[in-house]
């Protein structure tokens, strides 16, 4: 095979690998996603933060907080790259609706305190 | 007896963060009926902690998906955290089909929700700001002649909430709301750009028959919104139907000229389709326009692949042979 035959067939390949690449996977290769374009046109933004990057410490994130490593995937699957980096960094301090019950404990405990200390006497009988 | 009476006074201050809300009838507007409840929400009470799967699940059954509690478990909770963040269960609703839409941060938009029929989840935070007690609850109804809010909350399917306290605490939990909206419902209050974000999620969370139905919509009721037809255009193209998304990509480029990712979208179609040199046109009119914002890695690693395609294409395949004058 001469020089010029090599190259030609490794264009050929080439390209068509890459075009091939394109149908397989539309989202990924090339093709810009509505929700980035709509990210991309906020000003307010933060600094590009690698979409990779940001979906990696999501995941180590969630296997941290207990989450089951077959579900992780699919729940990451679920947001978009502006969404994954907003929770990167964020899963141990964003809120977390959990147990609405916990709160009179709390709240009693508050007061247990500030009675004992002698600040309030809601528990007296006058 | 009283003389503890200051110091809970603060202290009511301190923890609630002083949040004071009007009561409901002066907030609601003139067209809004005085008492709504949507007896007819389901209710699941919740297991430890697992208030988001619950409140998830009643919206979603109540727009037709056929789910439990703890079925979306494994889709939001966090063990370690004993609760669940809210852009997982927005997540979460993508995963059954359904446009989750997060309400603006006013009650107003609440109400009108609950006109259309659907309940509203909210995030509360039941304690003080700076020692939070998250919690979702579903908000069913209301009663503005006795002020109260009306929920589906925790281990109760029937919460009666004085409006002021329920405010307070949405409040302070970060004025959160969310419902979830069925293919092409689009709410009579709804905002453009919050829609077509929204059905933007579907997108990409794979969704692809849901979002093209949500694009769908958005279109059929703001024909000139470009990101809608870009969105639409990227269905389709996923879809493999070409046709469509180069019709729907060209009508968002003829709406906003400067819309640099519909162009390069374009532009990988016509990559594909063999025509090189719209492709490079348009992908270098992309380029520019993506200049400095976040799309800039994306287009120009696409700019740089069409144009070395265009340069093969154009090589002369015997340009090494001397050739007689």
């Amino acid at each position: 095979m001469s020089m010029n035959g090599f190259r030609r067939a490794c264009v050929a390949v080439l390209s068509a690998s890459l075009i091939s690449l394109g149908m397989q996977a539309p989202a990924a290769a090339g093709v810009v996603g509505t929700a980035e374009a709509i990210a991309s046109q906020d000003r307010n933004a933060r600094a590009v933060v690698d979409a990779t990057l940001a979906r990696a410490d999501v995941r180590a994130e969630l296997e941290r907080m207990g989450v089951d490593a077959a579900a992780i995937e699919g729940r990451l699957d679920a947001l978009s790259e502006a969404e994954v980096a907003t929770l990167a960094g964020q899963i141990g301090e964003a809120p977390a609706g959990g147990d609405a019950l916990a709160v009179i404990g709390i709240v009693f405990v508050v007061l247990v305190i500030l009675e004992l200390v002698g600040v309030i006497d809601i528990f007296k009988k006058t | 007896m009283i003389r503890g009476a200051p110091v809970i006074a603060t202290l009511a201050v301190a923890l609630t963060g002083c949040a004071t809300s009007p009561p409901l009838a002066d907030g609601l507007p003139a067209s809004a009926p005085r008492t709504i409840e949507l007896d007819s929400t389901p209710y699941f009470p919740q297991d430890d902690y697992q208030c988001g799967p619950a409140a998830l699940a009643t919206l979603l059954v109540a727009s037709g998906v056929d789910v439990a509690p703890a079925s979306l478990a494994p889709e939001v909770y966090l063990p370690e955290r004993r609760g669940s963040l809210s852009l997982e269960l927005v997540g979460a609703a993508r995963r059954h089909s359904r446009l989750p839409y997060v309400l603006a941060n006013t009650a107003d938009e609440m109400v009108e929700e609950l006109e259309a029929g659907r309940p509203v989840l909210v995030l509360q935070n039941l304690a003080a700001s700076r020692m939070p007690r998250w919690h979702y609850a579903v908000l069913v109804g209301y009663d503005a002649d006795r002020n109260v809010a009306v929920l589906r909350s925790g281990g109760e399917r029937r919460l009666e909430m004085k409006w002021q306290r329920f405010a307070g605490t949405w409040h302070r939990g970060g004025r959160f709301a969310m419902t979830v909206l069925r293919p092409r419902e689009v709410p009579e209050h709804a905002e453009p750009a919050r829609f077509i974000a929204a059905a933007a999620g579907l997108e990409a969370a794979g969704q692809r028959r849901a979002a093209a139905e949500a694009y769908d919509a958005a279109i059929a009721r703001w024909p000139d919104e470009a990101d809608a037809w870009l969105g639409r255009g990227n269905v389709a193209y996923a879809d493999g139907d070409r046709a469509a998304a180069a019709g729907a990509w060209s009508r968002a480029i003829m709406l906003n000229p400067t819309s640099a990712a519909a162009r390069n979208n374009l532009a990988e179609l016509l990559l594909e389709a063999g025509c090189l040199e719209e492709s490079r046109r348009q992908v270098e009119r992309a380029a520019a326009l993506a200049q400095g914002t976040a799309l800039e890695p994306a287009v120009s690693e696409g700019r740089s692949r069409i144009a070395a395609t265009a340069r093969a294409a154009a090589r002369c395949e015997l340009e090494d042979r001397a050739w007689p004058d």
